[in-house]
């Protein structure tokens, strides 16, 4: 037994720790120079004056109408105006479709009735939506995070289910043989068991929401960054056109990236689940 | 005390019935530990399941103390081959599922499973997830967790199988240990010879489908056993004998499957 002891102190001791000293990788510099390359073609391709000089901005332009719209706080009003929806989308999205998913998943009665009207409604695009939900709720933030909402509910919805039809028979051996009561079979096992594919949905949702946000501001709105760009159109301003454009992959990709991998540290990585996410 | 009487199991498919257990009848007393030994796809491990109440039979009933049983009850524990233990939950709180699916306050339970984690020798883990330990580790888990809810009957289902040979040994060890200290009703699924004689009062032999009893053995040896001992070599040769021929069988029934298969 001794023995067995000392090896998994060995293995326990072995489990990565975060690298202090972060260095960066070839892999790294080569996605940085191709970016750099894109911004000198960009730059010669003005210079050159290959496009018309007053539909195609210069990046020192774009730098130009960044620093601009930061002082005159556009850019900020817009783009928070712009995640504040986002965030009420996606979190109704997430209220709503987790609890529908687990329940789909976990019933198939439930599937047999639902999934068929699921499978056809979801196709229709979130943009189609729009006129739609301007007639409802109007030109502004209902119709807007409406129309996040009802894009970005499917991946939620189909992943959570996913998860709970694909988690393992025992656990629910477990707990009957352990007579856990629903609740804390729902909530012990159920959702932490389904996390990989929760996690999974709500990227995907988050993602979806993102990219139809735009959309849906450009119609229905009088303020965000999709506003911000459509409106540009109106001036002539190519170069604000680009910079809402770059603060929109700017956002997405940090809050994509960041928030979601560090919510899968916290927990998949923490339980040694991570091989098992999608 | 546990009564299995003419018990049959029927698997349904859409064009064929199989019968995976025929007639089976089986007293078990309290505080016995019994082996069910026998070829792979013999039905022990479905006998276990309808023990556990986690499948129907067919036909026929277990009672347990002149109770007839139909669903997993507060009475008995399963401790499972691959461990099943949540990968989300601590080692403590894994151990303590059993007492929180029952309502025990947080407190108590934090009581039992510190307690039970130093009978298994694993006090120093218990803040831990289970990947974090070894299989060896995580079979003691799951005993523990069987183990909290006090149960009467602790059915096993082949919980070694899947360790290598040493730890498997210092497992079997363990578990003749805990099993005098809190005396509960074992029975235990296993495919190996050696273990169902080193571990059992009585071993259960089945046959290869449809899982019929073939023979019972009590082993009358004291513990700890020395498996070179003449007595045992002997016991070992007479149940490698009767088993032999069902293994035989089921090869060949396995082999049949593969053929009907194609």
């Amino acid at each position: 037994m001794a023995d067995i002891l000392t090896t998994d102190a060995r293995e326990v001791a072995a489990t990565p720790r975060p690298s202090w000293n972060w260095r960066p990788k070839r892999d790294t510099l080569l996605g940085a120079s191709t970016i750099i390359g894109l911004l000198v073609i960009w730059e010669l391709v003005f210079q050159l004056e290959l496009m018309p000089r007053w539909a195609f901005p210069s990046p020192i332009q774009v730098a130009y109408a960044f620093y601009e719209l930061t002082m005159n706080g556009e850019l900020f009003t817009n783009g928070s105006a712009s995640v504040v929806r986002q965030f009420t989308g996606v979190i109704l999205a997430a209220a709503f479709g987790i609890p529908f998913g687990l329940w789909l998943g976990a019933s198939p009665t439930a599937r047999a009735a639902l999934l068929p009207l699921c499978r056809l409604v979801y196709p229709i695009p979130g943009i189609a939506w729009i006129p739609l939900a301007i007639l409802w709720f109007g030109v502004g933030f209902n119709s807007t995070v409406f129309v996040i909402f009802f894009s970005g509910i499917w991946p939620i919805i189909f992943n959570t289910m996913a998860g709970v039809q694909t988690l393992s028979g025992q656990y629910t051996d477990v707990a009957r043989v352990y007579l856990a009561p629903r609740t804390l079979y729902t909530r012990r096992i159920l959702i932490p068991g389904s996390l990989p594919f929760i996690i999974t949905g709500l990227r995907l949702t988050y993602g979806v929401g993102w990219r139809v946000i735009v959309g849906a501001e450009m119609i229905s709105s009088i303020v965000g960054l999709g506003f911000l760009i459509d409106n540009a159109r109106w001036q002539l301003r190519p170069d604000i056109m680009v910079c809402g454009m770059i603060t929109i992959a700017m956002i997405g990709w940090v809050s994509e990236n960041w928030f979601f991998d560090w919510v899968e540290r916290r927990t998949l990585e923490k339980w040694g689940m991570k091989a098992n996410s999608i | 005390m546990m009564h299995v009487s003419n018990l049959y199991k029927r698997y349904v498919t859409n064009e064929s019935e199989v019968l995976a257990l025929q007639d089976i009848n089986l007293a078990i007393q309290d505080g016995e530990f019994v082996s069910l030994l026998g070829p792979s796809g013999c039905g022990k491990s479905t006998l276990l399941k309808i023990m556990a109440g986690l499948l129907n039979s067919s036909q026929g009933s277990i009672e347990i103390d002149d109770k007839k049983i139909t669903a997993p009850g507060p009475e008995r524990a399963v401790v499972f081959q691959d461990y099943a233990l949540f990968p989300w939950l601590t080692v403590e709180a894994n151990v303590e599922f059993g007492l929180e699916a029952r309502g025990v306050p947080l407190a108590k339970r934090r009581e039992v499973s510190a307690e039970l984690l130093k009978v298994v020798g694993l006090q120093d883990f218990a803040k831990k997830y289970p990947h974090h330990l070894s299989g060896g580790m995580k079979q003691r888990v799951s005993i523990a967790r069987a183990l909290a809810v006090d149960p009467e009957i602790l059915l096993m289902d082949e919980p070694f199988g899947a360790l290598d040979a040493q730890t498997r040994s210092t497992m079997q060890e363990e578990l003749l240990r805990i099993w005098k200290v809190y005396r509960k009703t074992v029975v235990f699924v296993t495919h190996s010879i050696e273990e169902s004689i080193y571990l059992s009062d009585r071993i259960v032999i089945m046959t290869a489908r449809p899982g019929r009893i073939k023979a019972v053995i009590s082993v009358d040896e004291e513990r700890p056993r020395d498996m070179t001992s003449p007595a045992m070599t002997e016991m070992q040769r007479q149940v490698r004998a009767i088993l032999g021929e069902e293994i035989d069988r089921a090869a060949a029934l396995e082999q049949a499957d593969l053929v009907a298969a194609e």
